[in-house]
């Protein structure tokens, strides 16, 4: 263990020359234990919400008009190309046509990771003694990272949030997450993954307002090999911001139920 | 506390005019013996809030004018609700500026229990009398509080008996005391400026002292070897007393009209050795250290467990008197809840979740506290003609819309969430510097609260199902006030209207107490407050992820059932 430590150390501090010659300002909020401190409200920015890989603008339902049109966008997809195995790739494209009735944002599902993180809504971090919860803005959604279990402990259920572990990396949290129900999209164009998704996150600051949030995506059975997203998560800054409770259940209720409501007679 | 042996010629009491024996003995009162499970915070209590003095190196009893209060540290089986002692009285100058300060003071950990009447009032104008109102100890012991100036400080003792008249003369008779009438208006007994009061007990027999807050009176009798004697030969027996004195003054026992336990002491007598023991106990139950965030909040963190609490019912039901249930009845009560939730699943589900174990069931009779009666204040029209609605049956739902936001999975409502059900009861809190996150297992709603203090509330249109909350420390309690509900998950009627106002304290390593108090002036012409507690389960517990809308199979089989329904009806009628 010894011996290992020295070189780790003389790379942290040539790390960090190489940030400051760059003249980036590594000037981060601390924790009371001295680690980075990630409280506060978070939100991406920009159109992974409707696909994580590049996209030209497009159009949506025709009575929504521009409101409904898909915004144009650069991807988060380091590379831009999803490893998809052949079948997948196919389900890819089936569920991009279902997707006003399939997918899980649309009733209001449980997001899953990572696409709570670049929902459209704000999020915020709880940074505890021995857990970090992050409450998300789209349909009650959380997590609790569990920063004081060792190992990642298999997750006691599938569930669509999964279960995360967290730690530190120098100044990254490093979160690894599964137990997934295989049930989540990554977007509304159908990306997906099965219930052997494991994503690794990391978050590390870019300065007091702003996040680098990465997540490496691992699915033997959908992908041909692991691949990452990449984006940033800004601050939300307005006076009094809070998270605003979005309880969309009710807003799907025409969608999911009107089949089985009672018919006028007549 | 000077013995009066004065013996008291035959007299007449009440209208009945019912007649005494002769009495050759008289005793004074000498202490009111009280079970209190941290007698340190008793003393405290009796000294702040009624004027009553510590004793030095005695710091299980204060002293309220010629009487002592004597507190033990020892589980008790509940307040003196429904006993023999309806409760005791002290006497202030100026009553109305009394009632204000102890209003004041809240119903927190060991704070007031104000009774009031039912127009609301605190405290009233008894003709001829003096003005009264009532409040209760922390610990279940009934206090009226008036305004006598003529006896100020410890003013009475009032008996609940099922036949007054007789009470009077078996105390008049075995111990003494002057037989005269308070204020011209009450027969009574006067023991050296204290009264002996008896009212008639309002419905069936009253409930034994012994063991309940108020354990016992005592008196004091100048020899107990002699007292007994004579108390022999009125076929009144005494029980000797097995714990050891801390002097060489003796304690006796007797067992008064209407199961009213009653000490007998020599004077002098300074309460029993307290055994090495219960003093540790003692110990372990002063005032806990509740541990701080490392930024330096009070740390609510952890997984707690609602299990506990779950089958108390909001309202103390009519015809219970206890102030606590047995632990049988309080597990039988918890299991006749689960039935009656759940009786579609197997057994093995519903008792554990992922195979936990349950903490012990709550031996607390109802949850709310204030009124001390245990019941909801009178509701207004509109709060009757709500509760009126909820007793309609609708019949067959329509559509989503007829059905409980909890079986639509939208969301329970405040503060109905934060209660227990069958399962998945978990509770997980994490704190960030100046916000509270506390996120409930069933239905999986998250609320985060700011304690900052000073943020002002959202504007009066952005209103959420679960209302917009703004916390603040109040030493080691968060205590949060929740507006701007939407009032479409309304909690027996109160929802756009209501301020919700929770209190979180850790009471003990262990426990978490929950209060929430609910003011809705357009349902209940009062506000009033409720409590239970949550037991610390981080070791073995895991909230897992309710995601009840995703799963919510329940919904389309009540929906699609009501249209079989109906469908069938129509064949039928179409015959």
């Amino acid at each position: 263990m010894q011996k290992a430590r020295a070189p780790a150390i003389l790379f942290m501090i040539l790390a960090l020359v190489a940030v400051t010659v760059s003249g980036q300002s590594l000037e981060i909020p601390r924790a009371w234990d001295d680690r980075p401190d990630l409280n506060g409200i978070w939100q991406a920015i920009g159109t992974a919400h409707w696909d994580i890989q590049d996209h030209p603008a497009g159009g949506g339902p025709p009575e929504m008009g521009a409101i409904g049109a898909i915004p144009p966008g650069q991807g988060v997809v380091v590379g831009n190309e999803i490893p998809y195995q052949p079948w997948a790739l196919e389900q890819k494209q089936q569920n991009f046509e279902n997707r006003y009735t399939e997918d899980p944002e649309i009733k209001c599902y449980l997001p899953g990771v990572p696409r709570a993180t670049y929902l459209p809504y704000p999020f915020q971090i709880l940074q505890g003694t021995n857990k970090i919860m992050m409450v998300y803005g789209f349909a009650e959604a959380s997590r609790t990272i569990h920063m004081d279990k060792e190992n990642p402990e298999p997750a006691p259920i599938d569930s669509w949030m999964g279960r995360s572990h967290g730690r530190w990396e120098g100044d990254t949290l490093v979160v690894d997450a599964a137990g997934f129900n295989g049930q989540s999209w990554f977007d509304r164009a159908g990306n997906f993954a099965s219930d052997t998704l494991h994503v690794i996150e990391r978050y590390t600051h870019l300065g007091r307002d702003a996040l680098m949030y990465e997540a490496t995506i691992e699915d033997p059975n959908v992908f041909t090999r692991p691949w990452t997203i990449r984006m940033p998560l800004y601050r939300r800054l307005e006076e009094g911001a809070q998270v605003l409770e979005f309880k969309c259940v009710e807003f799907t209720e025409s969608m999911l139920y009107d089949h089985l409501r009672r018919q006028p007679t007549g | 506390m000077q013995s009066k042996n004065v013996a008291y010629a035959i007299l007449s009491v009440g209208a009945a005019g019912a007649t005494l024996p002769i009495v050759t003995l008289a005793a004074d009162y000498h202490h009111v013996h009280i079970l209190a499970p941290s007698p340190i915070e008793a003393v405290g209590w009796y000294s702040e809030h009624l004027d009553c003095d510590p004793i030095a190196d005695r710091g299980d009893v204060v002293r309220c004018a010629d009487i002592e209060i004597v507190f033990v540290a020892q589980p008790t089986l509940g307040g003196t609700q429904g006993t023999g002692v309806n409760h005791i009285a002290f006497s202030f100058r100026d009553l109305s500026a009394k009632m204000e300060q102890l209003e004041a003071v809240g119903v927190r950990g060991s704070g007031v229990r104000l009774q009031r009447f039912e127009d609301g009032a605190l405290y009233r104008d008894l003709a001829g009398l003096y003005q009264q109102g009532f409040i209760f100890d922390p610990w279940g012991t009934r206090i009226e509080l008036i305004e006598d100036r003529d006896h100020l400080g410890f003013h009475h003792v009032h008996l609940s008996s099922v036949d007054p008249e007789a009470t009077l003369a078996w105390y008049q008779n075995v111990l003494g005391g002057e037989l005269t009438r308070l204020k011209g208006q009450i027969d009574g007994l006067l023991f050296d400026g204290v009264w002996l009061l008896v009212a008639q007990h309002e419905s069936g027999s009253p409930a034994p002292t012994e063991g309940r807050t108020l354990d016992h009176l005592g008196f004091v009798v100048p020899d107990l070897a002699e007292a007994s004697a004579e108390w022999d030969s009125q076929g009144v027996v005494v029980q000797d007393d097995s714990a050891p004195s801390r002097n060489d003054a003796q304690r006796g026992y007797l067992t008064g009209p209407d199961g009213v336990r009653l000490a007998v002491v020599e004077p002098g007598w300074v309460g029993v050795m307290i055994e090495q023991g219960e003093a540790l106990a003692m110990r372990a139950l002063e005032p806990y250290t509740v541990p701080l965030t490392p930024w330096g909040e009070p740390d609510l963190q952890g997984v707690w467990s609602g299990d506990a609490a779950h089958s108390i019912p909001l309202e103390r039901p009519t015809a219970e008197e206890a102030e606590a249930l047995t632990p049988e009845e309080a597990a039988a009560r918890r299991e006749r809840g689960t039935l009656n939730s759940i009786w579609g699943y197997e057994r093995e589900w519903r008792d554990t979740t992922l195979g936990y174990a349950k903490s012990a069931p709550s031996r607390q009779v109802a949850l709310v506290i204030d009124p001390p009666d245990g019941r909801l204040p009178p509701m207004t029209p509109k709060g009757e003609a709500f509760a009126a609605a909820e007793r309609v049956d609708g019949g067959l739902p329509a559509g989503p819309e007829d059905l409980s936001t909890w079986v639509r999975c939208i969301t329970r409502g405040l503060p109905r969430l934060m209660r227990a059900g069958v399962y998945n009861n978990g509770l997980q809190i994490v704190q960030g510097p100046g916000y509270v996150a506390v996120q409930k297992e069933m239905i999986h709603e998250t609320r985060v609260i700011p304690t900052d203090g000073n943020r002002p509330h959202l504007g009066a249109d952005l209103k959420q199902w679960l209302g917009d909350p703004r916390g603040y420390w109040d030493g080691d309690t968060l205590v949060v006030e929740v507006t701007n509900f939407n009032g479409k998950a309304p909690y027996l009627g109160a929802g756009e209207d209501m301020t919700l106002v929770e209190r979180y304290t850790r009471i003990g390593p262990d426990t978490l107490e929950y209060q929430f108090t609910v003011d809705d002036p357009t349902i209940w012409v009062s506000p009033w407050t409720a409590r239970f507690n949550f037991q610390k389960d981080d070791d073995q517990y895991e909230l897992v992820e309710y995601a009840c809308h995703e799963g919510n199979y329940g919904l389309t089989n009540i929906l699609s059932g009501a249209r079989a329904t109906e469908q069938a009806a129509d064949g039928d009628s179409n015959q």
